[in-house]
């Protein structure tokens, strides 16, 4: 018999869960159907097209997360249930189900975002023709043509593929590869504006070489975790750590590069300086988008990888999330106060958010560390990261509908006297604000309280102290953008906010009543986030 | 051989890769010193494969996975480098400072 | 010292001193020839260190493709041929610092993790196209699949980006 046969004899068929897997083949499948439709179907047609499908697709993923989500079997005791499916690879999980759900709502709002075509008179607010020079005889027949990138739908459908792959990854393989599925057609997006398109090719330029440098220490790190541990899976990783297999150093230096790349993902200080130029240049859809669901997703994976694999060590890596955190915070709330477009300044008020949320990270993390009723360390980063995804969502789309001439309106001094030309959106953004300034009765409070006090019950009061000082810092610039908006006359001709059509309202409406909604009846989310249990190991 | 002796060279490769990224101005020497690092992680990789004598080969399937996303990574770095170019006319990553904090921003309206 | 030893610190030599000038060359298209001579230098290690497929994946795809498409890039951005002065920012000095760093962290650990450590080559299983096949479409069966996926999102991306009217085209 020749060694291909005996090895095809001996080749077993891996395993592969299909039903558990279904919500990201779902993504995957529109996203694939997407480019089909891109391909065969005529142009006139596709922008309805790709956008039913995106919503259909994603709504269906929900509906299958759900289902998943209910059929969950319980794992080795304790409040974690949920398997480990294809192989290893992946882990189906509470906090997995938690995340894709957060991830979907959010990108099916953003979806939304992305198909608005009233405020641009009719078209995308992406790129008619990206390749074409802005005021050339080529632009200007593109945009005479209306010519559109429809193709943005299923790019957007790669990354929420990427984006529910990366925390639910159980190898660190499957976790690099998702990270690459969820950043390259991100990194592509972020160039496709319509207006200011220098900008925005620039802030793509820039995302893309600070990501792949990014990258480069990520699997750096994974390269001395393996050479630590001999296993690129979580368990084993988990294993080597705690029996202390020795070689402490191969694993600090490990852990050290790996936390680079996932502080560059969730844009925390020292490694945020892709942040405000990325979020200003790019399309604020994708804005929007990258801003709520990349934050959920690198989150995810932060906690799994740290947690599952490198629980052991927690002694050793807490003080250096210490120093990220109260960095993060710093850099944040400071940096925020002197910006002057509010693309910029949600950009760094995103990256105290980080800060905050790093606050949680540290916090009590065992169900056994917590009193009854209280929820645990991921518990509580999983609810702030529902509050702050909608609202972010909403703010970023108030920013798509105050314009001048131009188009958007970004710049601040725009913004004077926006509350005495439409009480309604000066009203709405105030809200917003306040819910990120996490004021009472709003989501921002509740989830603020949430990973204040796990972190409090994780003896990180030093770390909460700074986090509330911070907090009344960064309520300041908050505060100042209110006042502008309701006390400050029009400079020149003043804003004007145009009307969008009935997509962008819905996505502002859904923000607005889920910032208020979270901050007065946080209950069942809370109820959800406690329910999602812990990984599975 | 020392298992210590590729892993140094490693090293070596990623910082040389690390220098390359820092000092070049050109977005494709840029991306040259990006290469360097991927590379020396798979030397790492391959080089621990070896050494644990790993049955599911995790260190050299990591390093073909890591050659094909690098491949993609440069073919989508590419096309966006060369839209930079084309309508900035150069790709100076130096230059590229109409994103950054300042007390005025100096928008370009295009 | 064995011939693989030989062998190892020859292609060593190679790979290191063909990086730096990758990194330091004032001739941009000289960077992208020498990358070709570390990355072979590279793959030639590979092969020593029994991972057979890789080295000629290596050999493949980053020599035979990427290193390609560097050079068109080079072309197509209008770079000069002949030596250039300013290839470099001024801060070279902390730049020297920070790879510096990097190297001296990173060597320190591995080295002080694998002092005396040998690495034995001897009946290794070569990772050929057979065994490493079989472990990819077992065991990393699921990554496997989403890296194609990956691929078409890249290609579809760069179609986006540099597609011009179609007009030309079918419609």
């Amino acid at each position: 018999m020749s060694s291909a046969a005996v090895l095809a004899a001996e080749f077993q068929a891996p395993s592969f869960e299909y039903s558990l897997l279904s919500p990201l083949l779902v993504i995957f499948g529109v996203a694939i159907t997407g480019v089909l439709v891109e391909a065969f179907a005529p142009r006139g047609s596709r922008y309805l097209l790709q956008a039913v499908l995106a919503v259909l697709g994603v709504v269906g993923a929900l509906v299958a997360t759900v289902i998943v989500g209910l059929n969950l079997v319980s794992r080795g005791g304790g409040t974690a249930h949920g398997s480990i499916a294809a192989e290893g690879a992946i882990a189906v999980d509470g906090p997995s189900i938690f995340i894709w759900g957060t991830v979907l709502v959010l990108s099916l709002v953003s979806v939304l975002l992305f198909a608005e075509r009233r405020l641009e008179g009719g078209v995308l607010s992406f790129a008619g023709q990206a390749a074409a020079l802005p005021g050339t005889e080529a632009e200007r027949e593109a945009s005479t043509r209306g010519l559109e990138h429809t193709e943005v739908f299923p790019l957007m459908m790669f990354a929420v593929g990427g984006m529910m792959l990366f925390p639910a990854s159980n190898d660190l393989l499957t976790m690099f590869v998702a990270l690459e599925v969820l950043s390259l057609p991100l990194y592509l997006l972020c160039g496709l504006a319509r207006r200011r398109r220098l900008l925005s090719q620039e802030a793509a330029l820039k995302y893309f070489m600070l990501g792949a440098f990014s990258s480069g220490f990520f699997i750096y790190g994974i390269a001395l975790v393996y050479g630590y541990a001999g296993s690129m899976n979580f368990a084993a990783i988990s294993a080597a750590v705690s029996g202390r297999a020795g070689g402490e150093g191969l694993l600090l230096g490990g852990i050290a590069l790996l936390a680079v790349g996932m502080m560059f993902k969730v844009g925390a200080a020292p490694f945020h300086a892709w942040t405000p130029d990325v979020y200003q240049g790019a399309p604020t859809a994708v804005t929007a988008f990258m801003a709520a669901c990349t934050k959920v997703a690198a989150f995810g994976a932060l906690l799994r990888l740290f947690y599952v694999a490198f629980g052991g060590a927690r002694w050793d890596w807490t003080p250096m999330v210490w120093v990220i955190a109260i960095l993060t915070m710093v850099v944040g709330s400071v940096l925020a106060l002197s910006q002057t477009d509010v693309k910029r300044m949600l950009a760094y008020s995103s990256i105290a958010h980080a800060g905050f949320l790093l606050t949680g990270f540290v916090g009590a993390q065992q169900v056994a560390d917590v009193g009854i009723g209280e929820i645990t360390s991921l518990q509580a980063v999983l609810f702030y990261l529902v509050t702050y995804g909608f609202t972010t969502v909403a703010a970023f789309a108030v920013v798509t509908v105050v314009r001048d001439a131009g188009g958007e309106a970004t710049h601040l001094s725009r913004w004077s006297g926006l509350g005495k030309e439409s009480p309604v959106v000066a009203g709405v953004f105030a809200v917003l604000l306040l819910g990120m300034a996490g004021i009472p009765l709003t989501s921002g409070f509740t989830g603020k309280w949430a990973v204040f006090t796990t972190a409090l019950a994780g003896g990180a009061w030093p770390l909460v102290v700074t986090a509330v000082l911070f907090s009344v810092v960064a309520a300041f610039f908050y505060v100042r953008v209110i006042v502008l908006m309701y006390f400050s006359d029009p400079v020149g001709e003043g804003p004007t906010v145009a009307t969008p059509s009935i997509l962008t309202t819905i996505v502002i409406a859904v923000g607005f009543a889920a910032t208020l909604a979270l901050g007065v009846v946080p209950g069942p989310v809370l109820d959800l986030a406690a329910a999602a249990g812990e990984f599975i190991r | 051989m020392p298992l210590w002796w590729p892993l140094l060279l490693s090293s070596l490769l990623f910082a040389i890769g690390v220098y390359g990224v820092l000092v070049r101005r050109n977005a494709v020497l840029v991306l040259m010193g990006v290469e360097l690092m991927l590379n020396a992680v798979n030397l790492n990789l391959v080089a621990f494969d070896a050494y644990f004598r790993d049955v599911l080969h995790g260190g050299q399937t990591f390093a073909l996975f890591v050659i094909v996303i690098a491949a993609a990574e440069i073919g989508l770095g590419l096309a966006i480098v060369l839209l930079v170019f084309r309508t900035h006319g150069q790709i100076d990553v130096d230059t590229m400072r109409e994103l950054a904090d300042r007390e005025e921003p100096a928008v370009a309206e295009r | 010292m064995t011939v693989v030893e030989v062998l190892f610190l020859l292609l060593g030599l190679v790979a290191a001193g063909s990086a730096l000038l990758v990194v330091t060359t004032r001739t941009m298209v000289h960077a992208a020839l020498w990358l070709v001579v570390t990355l072979g230098a590279v793959a030639g290690i590979f092969l020593l260190l029994a991972a057979e497929f890789v080295a000629w994946v290596q050999i493949l795809i980053y020599v035979g493709a990427v290193v390609v498409l560097l050079l068109f890039a080079l072309m197509l951005t209008k770079a000069p041929t002949g030596p250039q002065p300013d290839l470099d920012a001024r801060r070279a000095l902390p730049a020297v610092a920070v790879a510096g760093l990097v190297l001296a962290v990173l060597g320190t650990t591995v080295v002080a993790g694998f002092h005396g450590v040998e690495l034995d080559l001897d009946g290794a299983v070569v990772g050929s196209a057979q065994t490493t096949g079989a472990t990819i479409f077992q065991q990393w069966v699921l990554p496997f699949e989403v890296l194609s996926v990956l691929l078409l999102a890249a290609l579809v991306g760069a179609i986006v980006l540099s597609r011009g009217t179609g007009r030309r085209g079918g419609e």
